[in-house]
């Protein structure tokens, strides 16, 4: 008989970086598998419990306020050469708004400068008022070119130098209202600041990083078959209907 | 001949000032006239313009108030708390002005006082109840010094207009430092709240309910970790969102002894419980639904106490209070229908609790709109705990609004089988299916547009359910 194929989540500081319904992506990875006959486990780490990034097959960095953003980022830092290396061996980490921030060098906030985790050279800085809005990208992310649907919130610039980004904005702000690129793709790190349950509404981004994740952990290509996503295709197509036409 | 000079400047401004007052509150008079005449609610522009004419208006009628100037603050209940507080004051006997409409912004509060002054700018009124939008504070206490203030709770709301709820707190701060004098009334089991009562010398109530009222979900929590350190709070027990008996052990910040003080509270049918203070012991039996309104009513009750001492109708007050449009609002259409405005987690949650507690075969209608009053952003369902309506006698699920399809998908992963669950994108057809639903009672939990829209819809089938008769 053959093992069941399971994946481990690990959603980090759902106590602190959790804003937004967050949950939302959670539950479409979870989802997702379990819906397939899959398995899913689901570990959330508080920020007193001790992290075995290692043990991990897709990783969650949700989003915070700038409060709870600089409690996580001291204890984020003493993690950094274990987030290196799972980053390194292509372990699948998904940053979601404040969680994309400290993937970079630093978030300077006014006078005040916040460490990142150096994984992405990459920084954010604030500046005039917050970027707000729902958003439309185009996106190459699981290789093939989709409309992504999400809401943006946030006081951050974020510069991203030569990535690739996530998508190229159609409709909202992006990184930093400039260059028209929103997110951020490194190996299998997908930072963006579309927050709250852009799983759900995007379930081929959702699949593509749990494909990533399986092939990693299984060392082959898993088959993920279709799944009845007409509720999904709707709240996606409503979306983009009304934001990209403007 | 220089002293004789400058008392006439003097008194020529004085008598100008009188003149614009005059103009500014004839003129909000007229434009408030109007556009009741084209049948507009809560426009912001009779204050406006009031305030535009001059901008003393709101400092002058406030400062002909006798007895006291009182504001209500908070995420949730503000209306319901600042309508019974004035339901309180005015049981005594006094003349009391208020924004009940709920117009809580700078021109609301202003066009509320010119409302009820003379077309002279007099104003005859022994107290003063406004409830204010936490971000309006700053602005509005620049014009008016309350002598004291309710703050009911901070939840996340709305978080589109004012960022994160840090951005509130910081909001209230700096309002609070305009006003030293100001007493506070606090929501005691919500450290968000009691930390406006630490590090500071003007005089705080605190009030909260003192035992485990066996309330609290498991839903996602705001606010939890300590305002002062950012420790992790510790509670010896939760009622709501981050609201029960908190402490955090590592700088000693927790929830004070209780000034008002609720206790054997009962939720069976309606809202029991008693309330001690200075002294007293005051028993409480309303026919209101949901945890929450305790809160609202205790708040109210301890401002018009402290500020015009006993209500001796107090029961009275409570029994012929009509709850406000959509908060558990009654509807007879073949069935019971109960509306009720839920606008963020918090909200929602207890309102699912408390439909919850109905033990009768149910049909829910849930309604998101995304207009710019409601916020934009609605990642908040999933924030709620849409899951905890399974196994609670649901036959039908009905989503409607602006944001139906998002609610569909939300409900797909609540583990709402799609059988049960209907999507009806216009608010009518929404409250037909509801009423036709196999229910025996039907619930319809709306957020802020979409509230007033599905009031006149309900009253409307409500009156053609009459005719059938
Ligand atoms: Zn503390």
């Amino acid at each position: 008989m053959s093992e069941a194929i399971c994946l481990t989540i690990g959603h980090l500081f759902p106590d602190l970086l959790n804003l937004y319904g967050d949950r939302g992506n959670l539950l479409a990875l979870k989802n997702r598998l379990i819906w397939r006959g899959m398995e899913a486990e689901v570990v959330e780490i508080t920020k007193d419990d001790p992290v075995e990034l290692a043990k991990m097959d897709i990783v969650f960095l949700g989003g915070g306020s700038d409060r709870e953003q600089r409690l996580v980022c001291e204890r984020l830092r003493t993690m950094r050469q274990d987030f290196r290396s799972y980053v390194d061996e292509d372990g699948v980490l998904a940053a979601v708004c404040g969680g994309y921030q400290l993937l970079g060098s630093y978030y300077q906030l006014g006078e005040e400068k916040i460490p990142g985790l150096e994984l992405l050279d990459i920084y954010t800085k604030t500046g005039e008022g917050r970027l707000i809005g729902n958003v439309v990208l185009e996106s190459n992310f699981t290789g093939k070119k989709e409309m992504v649907v999400g809401f943006e919130n946030h006081g951050g610039r974020t510069f991203t130098g030569e990535y690739e980004p996530f998508g190229s904005v159609i409709c909202g702000y992006g990184n930093n209202a400039e260059d028209h690129k929103e997110g951020v793709l490194y190996r299998n790190v997908l930072g963006t600041y579309l927050h709250g349950p852009l799983l759900p509404k995007n379930p081929t981004i959702a699949d593509e990083l749990l494909r990533r994740a399986l092939a990693r952990k299984y060392g082959r290509a898993i088959a993920l078959e279709p799944l009845d996503d007409t509720l999904e295709q709707e709240a996606h197509d409503y979306a983009v209907k009304r934001f990209s036409q403007k | 001949m220089n002293e004789n000079h400058r008392f006439c400047t003097g008194r020529m401004i004085v008598n100008l000032n009188r003149f614009r007052l005059f103009l500014a509150v004839a003129a909000c008079k007229i434009a408030i006239w109007g556009s009741k005449l084209l049948g507009k609610k809560g426009s912001s522009m009779p204050g406006q313009l009031a305030l535009k004419i001059y901008p003393g208006v709101l400092r002058d009628l406030a400062a002909q108030v006798k007895r006291e100037i009182i504001v209500v603050c908070g995420t949730n209940g503000k209306t319901t708390t600042n309508n019974l507080l004035y339901s309180f004051l005015a049981s005594r006997g006094y003349s009391v002005v208020c924004n009940k409409v709920g117009a809580n912004m700078l021109y609301g509060v202003c066009c509320a006082f010119a409302a009820d002054a003379s077309v002279f700018g007099k104003l005859d009124a022994d107290f003063a109840c406004m409830e204010v939008d936490e971000a309006s504070c700053v602005k509005v206490f620049a014009h008016m010094k309350p002598n004291k203030m309710i703050l009911t709770n901070l939840f996340r709301d709305q978080l589109d207009r004012y960022g994160e709820i840090d951005i509130t707190v910081d909001y209230l701060k700096r309002a609070l430092a305009l006003v030293p004098d100001t007493e506070l009334i606090l929501n005691g089991d919500d450290p968000l709240v009691a930390q406006f009562g630490e590090n500071t010398k003007r005089k705080c109530y605190y009030m909260g309910v003192d035992e485990d009222v066996g309330v609290s979900l498991n839903e996602t929590k705001e606010g939890r970790f300590c305002v002062m350190c950012g420790e992790r709070l510790e509670y010896e027990y939760y009622h709501y969102s981050q609201l029960g008996k908190f402490h955090c052990p590592s700088c000693g910040f927790a929830r004070r002894a209780l000034d008002f003080r609720v206790s054997g509270v009962s939720l069976c049918d309606g809202l029991e419980f008693q309330l001690e203070y200075q002294g007293h012991i005051v028993p409480f039996d309303v026919h209101y639904r949901g945890f929450y309104n305790i809160y609202n009513i205790v708040l109210s009750y301890a401002a018009a106490v402290l500020a015009a001492g006993e209500i001796p109708d107090y029961a009275g007050v409570l029994a012929r209070y009509q709850p406000q449009i959509g908060r558990m609002e009654e509807f007879q259409i073949g069935k019971k229908i109960v509306l009720n405005l839920s606008k963020n987690p918090a909200g929602f949650n207890q309102a699912i609790s408390t439909v919850g507690k109905d033990e009768r075969p149910k049909d829910i209608l849930i309604a998101i709109n995304d207009n710019a009053q409601d916020g934009k952003d609605i990642s908040w369902i999933w924030d709620v705990d849409f899951e905890r309506m399974n196994g609670i006698g649901v036959r039908n699920f009905i989503v409607s609004g602006i944001r139906a399809d998002d609610l569909a998908l939300r409900m797909k992963y609540a583990g709402i089988e799609q059988e049960r669950m209907t999507k009806a994108y216009g608010l009518k057809e929404a409250a037909q299916a509801l009423a036709s639903g196999g229910g025996e009672i039907g619930y319809a939990l709306v957020n802020y547009t979409a509230v007033f829209r599905m009031q006149d819809i309900l009253k409307e089938l409500e009156k053609e359910a009459e005719n059938l008769e």
